[in-house]
């Protein structure tokens, strides 16, 4: 203890100041605690049943990353396709378009099954020193509906310490960080980590469900050069590219890459060489990701506009077009729901065993009357208009 | 691990708390208090 003389410091203000402190606690912690409470999703006419991704590996039974399945099954018989939003909670575009399937699809041949939130532990925190807003809106014609903003990676509370390298179970050496990245951790492994553990259900799910064709959906910031494109593994490249042809005709612009073969951990990769699915990952652009970016706000994140990225697009920094328009997230969630049932389409046309879904939004419908309307009403569906 | 970091957090809470009682200048208090927040935090497993 340091003793100094000519202090006002008594008893009594240590005892004040730790009933402020106290008052400080109470404030963060509902702050923080309210990041577990997940917002509500309504599943539409469409979903069958619901289960959850524990049910594919008993190690996340009681776990923060156990999350919902939702599954939706067709009156006829066919093939099985995984969409699967939220690897990234810090990619809303992702979970969103997962959560318009849930609340939207209609499954008449084959059968559907989304997750939305795939890390789910991801979507109880934000990245620490990026300033990001823990909630952002969707105006709906009932009202806003809102909509947690998470992290790239698990949680550090449910998955700790994060190692100086960390080699994931495919044997790449990465990062310490990314050891809390789902899309870094497949095949993952049931003695892992927590985030091996959801990889592995999910791969785990792949095979017990016999899934045909599995899309993962990503959001990635404008200067990154991996965007506005279909990833494949090679066994999905014909359909990857014949899906961005029609996308093209359609005048959405979209690339197609091939997923590397020597990048692993990643879905893309790793689905494709340990499971017999049709491995691809979309990716869309958020200007709430990027570095280049301004004030991080919810605004941001929904209206996609940022005066920084316009001017770096002006000197040729970007990887996409970036106007005063921004990339609102109309744009984003519509070109993934426009890509998924493009992939569909053309995963049928090679196949008997057909996956037809009605009920997904196209991108000019979200563009023309906003997301919102495709989105239940906040308090549920028996509360709309 | 968990529990070791915990006990490990706790002590120096103890400490802390300990010493803004014993702190005779309020300016040194007040910093005190505001390191207990994030320690708290900490042990608690809520951030």
């Amino acid at each position: 203890m340091i003793e100094r003389e000519g202090g006002y410091g008594r008893g009594w203000t240590a005892v004040v100041l730790l009933l402020m402190t106290g008052a400080v606690l109470l404030t963060a912690s509902h702050s923080f605690l309210a990041m577990r409470v997940d917002p509500p999703i309504y599943p539409g006419p469409g979903v069958t049943h619901v289960v959850a991704l524990s049910d594919y590996f008993e190690g996340l039974i009681g776990t923060p990353a156990d999350t919902a399945v939702y599954i939706l099954e067709g009156s006829e018989p066919g093939g099985t396709a995984l969409v699967l939003g939220g690897t990234h909670a810090n990619e809303p575009a992702s979970s969103l378009t997962a959560i318009t399937l849930i609340e939207n699809a209609q499954v008449t041949r084959g059968r559907l099954i989304v997750i939305p939130r795939a890390n789910h532990s991801a979507f109880t925190c934000t990245e620490p020193q990026e300033g990001y807003p823990q909630t952002y809106t969707i105006e709906t014609p009932a009202g806003p509906r809102e909509f947690r903003y998470g992290s790239r990676g698990t949680n550090p509370i449910d998955q700790w310490p994060d190692p100086v390298i960390y080699v994931n179970a495919a044997g790449q050496s990465l990062a310490g960080s990314e050891v809390r990245n789902l899309n870094r951790s497949y095949p993952g492994s049931p003695s892992g980590n927590l985030t091996e553990q959801v990889a592995y259900a999910i791969v785990k799910l792949i095979r017990q469900e016999d899934i045909d064709i599995s899309i993962d959906l990503h959001e990635a910031s404008p200067e990154y050069p991996v965007i506005n494109a279909i990833v494949a593994h090679e066994d999905a490249l014909n359909i990857a590219a014949e899906a961005a042809m029609f996308l093209e005709f359609e005048g959405m612009q979209i690339g197609v890459e091939r997923s590397p073969a020597n990048l692993r951990g990643l879905s893309h990769r790793e689905w494709g060489d340990a499971t017999d699915t049709l491995a691809l990952l979309v990716e869309a652009p958020n200007p709430a990701q990027g570095r280049l970016r301004g004030q991080t706000t919810a605004k941001l994140i929904v209206e996609g506009i940022d005066p920084y990225y316009v001017r770096a697009a002006q000197r040729g920094l970007l990887y996409v077009p970036f106007s005063a328009e921004g990339h609102p997230i109309d744009e984003r969630v519509g070109r993934h729901l426009q890509t998924v049932a493009t992939l569909l389409d053309v995963y049928n046309s090679y196949t008997n065993d057909d996956i037809v879904v009605a009920g997904i939004p196209t991108l000019s419908a979200v563009l023309e009357q906003g997301l919102g309307a495709f989105l239940a009403p906040p308090s549920g569906p028996e509360s709309g208009l | 691990m968990t529990i070791i970091y915990q006990v490990i957090t706790a002590s120096v809470i103890l400490l802390v708390g300990w010493n803004l009682f014993r702190e005779k200048r309020l300016v040194e208090q007040m910093a005190t208090a505001l390191v207990l927040i994030p320690l708290i935090l900490r042990v608690l497993m809520i951030k």
